[in-house]
């Protein structure tokens, strides 16, 4: 199969997996016990004007005019109202996307920083004390959960020392330095620990790449160790880090949604919790298929991108 | 195509290594099964005696410090620290069983299915797989908490199912590469049917990489109810839980710091304690999964 | 380069792109400078349109929106809207003199929005709008007179009108309640941040005391940790409506703050389902309402801040009386009349919504009672959407723990057989119409004798009431000790 057909192929099961997720997010939800209707007209609505409301949300159409009708807003990027707070859905979740993306996007510069250095020293010396030490510090960071380093960074760094911000956001533009301040402990919240984590995949992917062949070929032509490693190693050490990166975003994505609110973050993950708590029905729909669809967008890119970087697999199916 | 391209192109690893079969015991293996099995024994002994009832009110022993009536201490409303732990560890051990047991039950059999049957199931099976692989186990307990209310059922459920494709990609790389070994070449030639072959040939060369990835699984149940128990989508009260106790002890973290260091010690060590099972297990069955992830 | 560190360059330049292309709008952290005051807040509205659901109007009510009169910190009417007003002979007719001002979008608040206003409150989707439904007509004598004529007299019109119904609102400008807020306070609306904070800003143009901050931001936050956090890390300075007493000794010690404790009309009630289930029969009732150690209760599951009380009936109001003797803690007597009532083997169903101080005290509450023999199941019901469902609208619980906020509420959550409480009594309901049809000394007594009947038949239980737990910067002054309304009042607030 030659590239652009196996590329034409993985993007039309893209497509497909995206559809098929989108009939069960809808059929979860069609699923939810609760009338919105009732629900957005709170303790004592009339039974009239309830239906008036369900006939204004359209919720008194059969379920598949539903489901197409949600495709419609979805790609016409027309997202309407919410049922309960009457918000313009489509520039609430436009004004959240941003604020999660910085947060996951630093939180992964974080872990790439902890975890490359981390990972190599745990590998070349691993059996060394340092190797050991290493390994067993990225072994706990691993079992810590993301909102217990959270409430360990808060009470350390803010009410401790009184270094930093406890919680909140502000948008870059209005003030640059306090967006900063306020940024660093989540992320570091979440990437600390996905620092550990992404740490052992690249330990293991080095040993792995130092066992083979061509490495033992290279230091027998007499080139030392670390330049073997270099050259012909870390290409090949970069590919199952590199699936791993893409695995590791779906779990920054969705760790973003607890760090957003141990620390009170207006992010995309804050709006989730808050829409289902309030039932706010076609909120929560929309952002849970964003969510997927993101995911499944970058397993798809990675799944590219492992195609095109490693010529040995097109032999594979 | 050969055996050692196939291995390469479904393990995303490396090939031609020898095949070592001493099985070494490790460090990690060690502390790993010392760990697991000291919660296990705290889990048990629970049932059949704690220091005091783990839901008992104690009005007038509130926020007492570890002391020789309450070991480790009472909370705000005077409830055992201990016997909450010792009680939160069945919650534990129990979202882990659950959703391990559940994700292994319909991923293993698939992980198989899909490794030895032809191009088109095969596929097919992938194909759910990444449909589920689109859910991440957090959101789908959030969505299923939505519906269903928060509990530990709920959570189990969901991170059994978030946890099926792991099990199922594992396992069929795994079959794919017994699948070209001259045992199951010979027996193939010599008619034999497909479930003869899964079974005797396939199941016991996959065992030792469910059982590592079991381990690991295990590890990631417990954060992931501990994540729920936080956002309040989890066990609710006033059944003992590690997540939650977290959860409660936040607003007292300067008055009574003690009351989230042992729940979030708790956690992690219980975490840990899976996670270097897995590692030593890992070692121990066969070296070569090293590159499996 | 190789393929490595070009991924990493890759990864970079995203991640710095996304950065920069982050062009949102608004303002979003809060500060301490001296124009800014922030208070933090435990629930943020679902919208800021409350006649359109029941959310109560807190950040809005006295701060953007005005009412024709007010509630003072003794729970007396004073003056807002209406500078003064003449009542008729039969208490049928009020005249209102208005102040002469003008709304936030320079409309001119006159005697025809008031009468808008509370002729709108009958299109209301929720049941506060039947304490409009005395009202006959509204007439506008002049731009700033208006008349309103009551169908019999009440006594509790006029103190319903401090409250959400009595909000003047421009006849022009509701169009968008959910969105945006029109009116005549010392702060206007000028933003709200969905799930961070609502903005406003100081009204130049207050026709009254003028506003002692430039902007007053109100931060959401669902975690009581993060608002205690915020007010220590100064991202905030004030935290109104404490859910977290427990945590309250950190600030006292501390002299950079200040903790203000007064009372509220917050009636922490533990609803009994007197229609169905085991607490029907009203041996059950009393037996747990001797069974509770109410003390010990509230120290526990709220350090002890708020007061007992024996009836629907803060200590601030009028017909308040102490009736805690009634049924003192006394585990034999329950006991006894749990064994007597037949219902023993039964489980009581004890659901709570999923707002902190609830399920803590829920859980108090269910092991006092199960040591004495009771045996009860805790159901946490998320809110709002369970909750309403289930306990409020289908009334499908045992005993329920919640909050009452309005003020005067022993009538209007108790005197109505189909709301949730299911209570009813004919002779209740008749005592709270002669009350609010009697003169003032009348509707004294008959309140006090409807409270009273309510604790004889052990209607409920009140768990206790309250506090107004305000937590602040120091040198903020002007904040209510005493909370007598749906409002988070921050018109007095400034910085000394």
């Amino acid at each position: 199969m030659s590239q652009p057909v196996r590329i034409a192929r993985r993007a039309a099961i893209f497509i497909l997996t995206l559809i098929a997720s989108s009939v069960v997010v809808f059929g979860l939800m069609a699923a939810l016990p609760g009338d919105p209707a009732r629900v957005a007209l709170g303790l004592d609505a009339t039974p009239a004007s309830v239906a008036a409301l369900r006939h204004e949300f359209g919720l008194d159409q059969p379920l598949p005019i539903r489901f197409l009708e949600w495709w419609r807003s979805l790609v016409t990027l027309d997202f309407g109202q919410s049922y309960v707070t009457h918000a313009d859905i489509g520039s609430e979740i436009a004004d959240r996307i941003p604020v999660t993306l910085i947060l996951v996007g630093a939180a992964l510069i974080i872990a790439m920083i902890i975890a490359v250095p981390m990972g190599t020293v745990m590998a070349v010396r691993h059996r060394k004390l340092s190797g050991v030490v290493l390994s067993a510090a990225s072994q706990i960071g691993v079992a810590v959960p993301t909102f217990l380093a959270g409430i360990l960074l808060v009470a350390l760094f803010a009410v401790g020392l009184g270094w930093l911000p406890a919680n909140g956001w502000t948008d870059p533009d209005v003030d640059f330095i306090m967006f900063l301040k306020q940024l660093t402990l989540p992320a570091l919240a979440l990437g600390l620990v996905q620092g550990a984590i992404m740490a052992r995949y690249v330990r293991s992917s080095i040993l792995d790449v130092q066992r083979q062949d061509y490495i033992r070929t290279a230091r027998a032509k007499g080139l030392p160790p670390s330049k073997a490693l270099v050259r012909h190693g870390m290409r090949n050490a970069a590919i199952p880090v590199v699936t791993v990166l893409a695995l590791q975003l779906a779990y920054l994505l969705i760790g973003a949604v607890v760090v957003e609110r141990v620390f009170v973050i207006p992010g995309l993950g804050s709006l989730l919790i808050d829409s289902v708590s309030i039932r706010d029905l076609n909120v929560v729909q929309d952002i849970v298929m964003l969510l997927v669809a993101a995911v499944l967008l970058i397993n798809f890119l990675v799944d590219v991108l492992y195609d095109v970087i490693d010529p040995r697999l097109r032999a594979a199916t | 195509m050969t055996d050692t391209d196939a291995r390469r192109a479904v393990a995303g690893g490396s090939a031609s290594r020898v095949k070592r079969n001493r099985r070494q015991w490790n460090g990690s293996l060690v502390v790993g099964l010392v760990l697991v099995a000291f919660i296990v024994i705290m889990a048990l002994v629970s049932f059949v005696w704690t220091p005091y009832d783990a839901t008992r009110v104690d009005t007038t022993a509130r926020l007492v410090g570890p002391s020789a009536s309450h070991w480790l201490g009472t909370d705000r409303f005077g409830r055992d620290i201990a016997s909450q732990l010792m009680v939160g560890s069945r919650t534990t051990l129990f979202v882990g069983i659950i959703s391990v047991g559940l994700a292994a039950i319909i991923g293993v059999p698939l992980g198989i299915v899909a490794g030895m049957s032809g191009r088109t199931t095969g596929e097919f099976v992938m194909r759910l797989n990444d449909l589920v692989l689109a859910f991440p186990s957090l959101l789908l307990a959030i969505m299923f908490a939505a519906i269903f209310g928060g509990s530990t059922l709920v959570a189990m459920i969901a991170i059994g199912i978030g946890s099926v494709p792991s099990y199922v990609r594992l396992v069929r790389s795994g079959t794919l590469q017994v699948m070209h070994t001259e045992y199951v070449l010979a027996a193939r030639v010599a008619g034999r049917r497909a479930i003869a072959i899964g079974l005797r040939h396939v199941l016991p060369n996959v065992t030792p990489l469910i059982i590592v990835q079991s381990s690991v699984l295990f590890a990631i149940a417990i954060l992931g109810e501990a994540a729920l128990s936080y956002l309040g989508l989890g066990t609710p009260a006033p059944t003992p839980s590690w997540g939650r106790m977290l959860q409660e002890s936040q607003t007292l973290l300067f008055q009574a710091p003690l009351l989230a260091v042992f729940p979030g010690a708790a956690i992690a060590l219980a975490v840990l304690a899976f996670n270097m099972l897995g590692d030593g297990l890992r070692d121990y069955l066969d070296p070569q999964l090293e590159d499996r992830r | 380069m190789t393929p490595y560190p070009k991924k990493l360059a890759i990864l970079a330049v995203t991640v710095i792109a996304a950065l920069a292309l982050s062009a949102c709008s608004g303002g979003g952290g809060g500060g301490s400078s001296t124009s800014t005051l922030t208070v933090g807040l435990p629930s943020e509205p679902s919208t800021l349109d409350f006649t359109s659901n029941g959310d109560a109007p807190l950040p809005l009510l006295y701060n953007v929106y005005q009412t024709l009169v007010k509630d003072d910190q003794n729970g007396k009417i004073v003056p807002s809207l209406a500078k003064s007003w003449d009542i008729s002979d039969d208490r049928k007719t009020y005249t209102f003199h208005l102040v002469d001002t003008k709304f936030s979008n320079g409309e001119p608040f006159t005697a025809e929005d008031a009468k808008f206003s509370i002729d709108r409150v009958t299109t209301w989707k929720d049941s506060s709008k039947d304490a409009m439904a005395v009202v006959e007509s509204t007439s506008v004598k002049d731009a700033h007179t208006l008349v309103v004529t009551l169908k019999q007299a009440s006594n509790s019109w006029l103190f319903n009108m401090s409250s959400r119904i009595g909000v003047m609102f421009a006849k022009n400008a509701v169009n968008d309640l959910a969105n945006k807020a029109v009116g005549t306070g010392p702060y206007t609306f000028t933003s709200w941040k969905r799930g961070d904070s609502i903005t406003l800003t100081k009204n130049a143009d207050y026709w009254g005391k003028k506003a002692g901050f430039d902007h007053l931001v109100f931060k959401f936050f669902k975690d009581a940790n993060a608002t205690n956090s915020a007010l220590l890390s100064g991202t905030i300075n004030v935290i109104g409506l404490t859910q977290s007493p427990e945590s309250l000794s950190q600030f006292e010690h501390n002299s950079k703050y200040q903790v203000i404790e007064g009372t509220s009309n917050l009636e922490v009630l533990l609803a009994m389902n007197n229609s169905t289930g085991p607490m029907a029969n009203e041996d059950m009732r009393k037996a747990v309402k001797y069974g509770i150690d109410h003390k010990a209760l509230l120290d526990t599951c709220f350090s002890g801040r708020g007061t007992l009380i024996g009836s629907m009936v803060p200590p601030t109001d009028p017909w308040y009386e102490d009736l805690t003797g009634k049924y003192p803690y006394d585990p034999k007597k329950a006991k006894e009349l749990l064994a007597a009532s037949g219902e023993a083997d039964q489980t009581i169903r004890l659901t709570v919504p999923t707002l902190p101080a609830y399920v803590g005290c829920g859980q108090v509450l269910q092991s006092q009672l199960q040591q004495l023999g009771f045996k009860v199941e805790l159901k946490q019901l998320e809110f709002p959407a369970v909750w309403f469902d289930q306990v409020f609208t289908n009334g499908d619980y045992d005993m329920n723990i919640t909050g009452h906020i309005q003020p005067h509420d022993l009538c209007p959550v108790f005197d109505d057989p189909k709301y949730y409480t299911h209570y009813g009594k004919p002779a209740f309901a008749k005592l709270c119409a002669d009350a609010d049809a009697g003169t003032e000394a009348d509707q004294v007594k008959d309140l006090k004798q409807a409270a009273e009947m309510l604790a004889d038949d052990a209607a409920a239980d009140w768990l206790f009431l309250l506090p107004n737990l305000i937590v602040a910067d120091k040198d903020i002054t002007g904040l209510p000790k005493n909370s007598t309304s749906e409002s988070v009042d921050m018109t007095d607030a400034a910085r000394s």
